[in-house]
């Protein structure tokens, strides 16, 4: 995967693009089963026989909250506020992810991926995959 | 009366009082056993098979080096929510796949305060999804919750509602955590935690321990003068479209749990359903996870609990008494011992003799459901035959 120059990410093997955004999931030969991030196994129907795919970047809000408190380590942050999580319904599977720019969200409500700042790391961001509503 | 000998029963319970703990994890598990074996009138020596359980970092076979050193089968397990579950259900299946008569199943915990601090490489998951902020189940329960209430068209004042519950029951019961009422209103306006549960809506891991005997048929009512019958106990795991903790993805389509499949499994093994539950324990992690845990378990439609609440139903004289020890949110949880607390309660309302509020009327049909990670339930029926 070719990630830009000067863009670090939490983890490479969670996207299959990165500049534009794009998640890496597996999808099942056998089931059709999709799941994130991509795994070498089905765990679904057991099946080894699994492809990596891009997830698409478009759904709509399945669950959120907003995490009032801050997590204990490992959990990693330059300075604390509240912030949202929530599964977001892509189509062939629901995805787990930061919802950004706001922290009161509808269920159904229209978001799409981004690149969101996790934390700064020797002078540089470094980047997590969130969903932030359509406007 | 007749008596099956292949009959399992509950013959002695005992618990010791949940919250703080400063001693050492083996100081609880020995109170509780040794209150188990005196309510039953039995010494170490008797028990002929003995389960114990614990999230924590001790052994509970090494328990024989406090207990005596009988040369007994001494097994341990660790099914996190489910562990005293589960070491009911080893128990059971020891006396009888080895045609024994007497049985003891202790359970146990002393966590450190605050949330349970998880390692995402415990569940296989990469650094990341704790470094984000993730590896939270608080936000877990919240979220589960949240798409719920959506789904049943169920209020969010519902939650209030299961806390104040639990509160009250807590206060006039004397091993419970947490005995301060709560009233619907505060529980609903205090510090928010993780939308839509606030303080009051969680439960907290803390210390406690519960031992129970168990007896063979035959032996039974030499033992216990109104001994409880294990009807039946089941375990089971998550199957594709669950929802459970720590899951970086969901499958579409329809829900299921292992919540439902376990407890239409111990339902038919006893030859019951939900409709003859005259009291109930489920799983109250958080306020939502009751509101769920009725619904799955066929206690009561999906959709039907506000309406439940609100015409007291769930309170000591309503129709279906819920978690009437204060369930873990007033006893917190201590992992190992949190399954045991749910039979313990039951076995004493169906004897007559609950150390806080009784269930008016004599009882005889009771349940109990746990619930946890990674996608675990295990749910029992325990019914009372009346004094021989």
């Amino acid at each position: 995967m070719n990630i830009p120059v000067g863009i670090e990410v939490v983890d490479s093997t969670l996207f299959s693009s990165v500049d534009p955004v794009v998640l890496a999931g597996s999808m099942c030969e056998a089931c059709g089963a999709h799941v994130f991030p991509a795994m070498d196994s089905c765990p679904t129907c057991s099946s080894l026989d699994v492809t990596k795919v891009s997830l698409p970047t478009e759904g709509t809000v399945w669950s959120w909250t907003t995490q009032h408190f801050a997590p204990k380590p490992p959990f990693r942050t330059d300075e604390f506020a509240p912030f949202s999580i929530g599964y977001v319904d892509l189509g062939p599977v629901i995805v787990e992810g930061w919802l950004v720019g706001k922290t009161e969200w509808t269920i159904g409500e229209q978001v799409s991926l981004v690149l969101a700042k996790a934390w700064t790391h020797e002078g540089a961001p470094v980047f997590t995959f969130g969903f932030e509503a359509v406007t | 009366m007749s008596v099956n000998a292949n009959d399992i029963f509950i013959v002695g319970a005992a618990r010791t009082e949940f919250g703080r703990f400063d001693g050492e994890d083996n100081e609880l598990a020995e109170t509780a056993v040794r209150g188990a074996l005196a309510d039953c009138g039995l010494v170490w020596s008797d028990i002929e098979f003995a389960v114990g359980g614990t999230n924590g970092e001790t052994k509970p076979d090494n328990l024989v080096s406090r207990l005596g050193l009988t040369g007994l089968p001494f097994v341990t397990v660790k099914n996190g929510c489910a562990t005293g579950a589960v070491a009911l259900m080893t128990a059971r299946n020891g006396l009888i796949a080895e045609d024994l008569n007497v049985a003891c199943v202790v359970g146990y915990d002393n966590h450190a305060r605050g949330a349970f601090n998880v390692s995402p490489a415990r569940y296989g998951l990469g650094d990341w999804y704790g470094a984000t902020g993730m590896m939270v189940t608080t936000s877990y329960f919240a979220l589960k919750i949240a798409r719920y209430l959506h789904e049943h068209g169920i209020s969010q004042r519902t939650l209030g509602y299961a806390s104040a519950k639990a509160f009250d029951y807590a206060q006039e019961h004397p091993y419970a955590w947490r005995r301060k009422p709560v009233s619907v209103d505060e529980a609903m306006d205090a510090d928010m935690i993780n939308d839509p549960l606030t303080r009051f809506m969680f439960c907290a891991p803390d210390a406690g321990a519960v031992s129970l005997v168990l007896a063979r048929g035959s032996k039974a009512y030499d033992l216990c003068e109104t001994p409880i019958r294990l009807a039946s106990v089941a375990l089971r795991g998550r199957r594709p479209g669950s929802f459970e903790v720590f899951s970086p993805w969901l499958s579409p389509g329809d829900r299921t749990s292992p919540s439902i499949d376990a407890a239409k499994a111990a339902f038919d093994l006893a030859g019951m359903t939900p409709a003859d539950v005259q009291v109930a324990q489920l799983q109250d992690t958080d306020s939502g996870a009751e509101v769920i845990h009725l619904g799955e378990t066929g206690l009561l439609a999906h959709g039907e609990q506000e309406a439940a609440y609100r015409n007291g139903e769930f309170e000591i004289d309503g129709r279906l008494p819920l978690n009437t020890d204060g369930g873990l949110l007033a006893n917190g949880e201590p992992v190992g011992a949190s399954g045991l607390r749910q039979v313990h309660e039951i076995v004493r309302q169906l004897q007559g003799r609950a150390d806080g509020k009784q269930v008016p009327g004599a009882p005889r049909i009771g349940f109990t459901h746990v619930y946890g990670a990674p996608g675990i339930s295990a749910c029992t029926v325990l019914i009372s035959e009346g004094a021989q």
